[in-house]
């Protein structure tokens, strides 16, 4: 436990001493306003938007990930830049412990705040369970996301072309939502598409939790690939 | 301690093995050396003793265990050197320290500001190490290796980047890590290094060793025993060490003129290395 703070203390600080990094602390801020003042304002004087709240919610919802996906994959790759994370293939620590305890932090974040965000909005009633399931899904793509982009980059240049490849990945399947129903299916290889049709299917009082499920089992899957990856390169 | 049988490495996607069938053994409390140029395979045998790297062929031993049988507590026993400075550059050196002194036992902690004082870092401890030279860096890294007070040190190229003062002072500390019964591991391309600390070095060139001796035996096996005189008037002439207080021609020789200089013709590290391998160290 105490590794664990020290670590997250120690990656605050990083955080926050890096102007870059800090000023994406806000991104939540912006995405709460966004959600619950912009939001309704629009739907108040733009009725015709009504009909895409769902896609406009879903989105907003998994950008919160984006901050400490974001914000993570530029420590850890800078950390493997600077040669610090061969510090950490020398210490006496599980490799695949201490990947899984520097993303809890950012992982139990992410879910509170789309947890929060989704018992906060006006627009539709989410039951807590649901609720508490989709917050955990989105907070199981930071880890997904964090170490995908990890993986792949070998510097912070590379980072930020995988950071809009990944980006572009977690958005992508909200097209599913404007394209005819027998081509929704295609979108099932992105696993944001699972949530997000879950989600779709919760608001629009429908059967649900099996998408939640599909959703919860692929990023899982995704998530232990991408930690025995992580393991086996960041270290040397 | 350390026993090394047979280790031979590829890395994955090359077909050359780096390393080819290396045997070598490091006893408790000595200096053992490897030296070679850049590239031989020095850092990857290195890599491989601190299980960075796996999937190696042979067998390596530490205290008669299979490399592979130690855990995680084989890391609280080692300190690891490396060759380039590695830090977060956005903390203090101090908040460095404390960082990676959290992951080991607390019994095992040395005195942090001991050790910066050991390197004379003392008065830097709490400036960002963005702030630091390379030299500074490369001293942080030195004792971040000697943070856990580890029984087997790892160090590569421990004096690469430093001054010839600080260089002095890190090889002065090696030694005095030995007296204390450290056991350590040294790859360095530096002839001077290799010569002043090591009790034992190996030649490694492409990924095989060479030969493996104390580097005095070295010098003394490939060098010549004689003497070079020279005097101020230009003359010079060489005697055989042996017998040379009592050589009249050596005595006859230093009267025809005031002397310049003696000089033993001893081989250098590097000119072994030379012969031995028939390539230079500075590659």
């Amino acid at each position: 436990m105490k590794k664990l703070i020290d670590l997250t203390l120690n990656d605050f600080k990083l955080i926050y001493r890096t102007p870059s990094l800090r000023a994406f602390l806000v991104m939540p801020g912006i995405i709460f306003i966004v959600v619950l003042v912009l939001l309704p304002m629009l739907v108040e004087n733009f009725p015709s938007v009504e009909p895409y709240l769902p896609p406009i919610l879903i989105v907003a919802t998994f950008e919160l990930t984006q901050m400490f996906g974001f914000i993570y994959c530029m420590v850890l790759i800078e950390e493997k830049e600077t040669a610090v994370a061969k510090i950490y293939g020398v210490l006496p620590v599980s490799k695949i412990g201490f990947v899984l305890a520097r993303l809890f932090i950012p992982t139990l974040i992410t879910t509170v705040l789309t947890f929060i965000l989704l018992e906060a909005q006006t627009f539709y009633p989410v039951a807590v369970v649901p609720n508490l399931v989709f917050s955990l899904i989105a907070g199981l793509l930071v880890p997904v996301y964090i170490l995908g982009i990890s993986v792949l980059a070998k510097n912070r240049m590379a980072g930020m072309v995988w950071i809009k490849v990944f980006n572009i990945a977690v958005v992508i399947p909200v097209i599913a939502f404007f394209i005819p129903q027998r081509f929704t299916p295609l979108f099932g290889i992105f696993p944001t598409h699972w949530p997000y049709q879950g989600f779709f299917s919760l608001l629009e009082g429908e059967a649900f939790l099996w998408q939640l499920i599909i959703g919860l089992f692929y990023l899982g899957g995704l998530l232990v690939i991408a930690v025995r990856k992580f393991a086996l390169s960041h270290f040397v | 301690m350390i026993k090394v049988n047979g280790l031979s490495f590829t890395y994955p996607g090359t077909d050359a093995p780096t390393l080819k069938a290396l045997n070598f053994d490091i006893k408790r409390g000595e200096i053992f050396g490897f030296l070679g140029p850049s590239g031989a395979g020095k850092s990857t045998t290195q890599k491989i003793m601190y299980k960075i790297l796996h999937h190696f062929e042979g067998e390596v031993l530490i205290d008669d265990k299979p490399l592979s049988k130690w855990g995680k507590e084989y890391y609280a026993r080692i300190g690891v050197g490396f060759e380039l400075p590695n830090h977060y550059l956005k903390l203090t050196a101090r908040e460095n320290m404390a960082l990676f002194a959290s992951f080991y036992p607390k019994k095992q902690i040395q005195d942090i500001p001991q050790l910066f004082e050991m390197v004379g870092l003392e008065a830097d401890i709490d400036k960002k190490v963005e702030a630091y030279s390379k030299g500074m860096k490369m001293r942080l890294n030195f004792i971040r290796a000697l943070l856990h007070n580890p029984e087997i040190l790892f160090f590569d190229e421990p004096t690469a980047g430093l001054d010839p003062m600080n260089a002095k002072k890190i090889r002065e500390h090696i030694i005095q890590l030995k007296n204390q019964g450290k056991t350590i591991f040294i790859t360095t391309h530096n002839m001077y290094t290799a010569d002043e600390l090591c009790d034992r070095v190996s030649f490694i060139v492409d990924g095989a060793l060479q030969i493996t001796e104390p580097p005095a035996t070295l010098k003394h096996n490939y060098g010549r025993d004689v003497v070079r005189v020279d005097l101020e008037d230009k003359q010079s002439a060489e005697f055989p060490l042996q017998g040379l207080g009592q050589n009249p021609q050596f005595l006859a020789f230093l009267n025809q003129a005031p002397l310049l200089r003696i000089n033993t013709l001893e081989a250098t590290l590097e000119e072994v290395f030379l012969q031995v391998t028939g390539k230079a160290l500075k590659i």
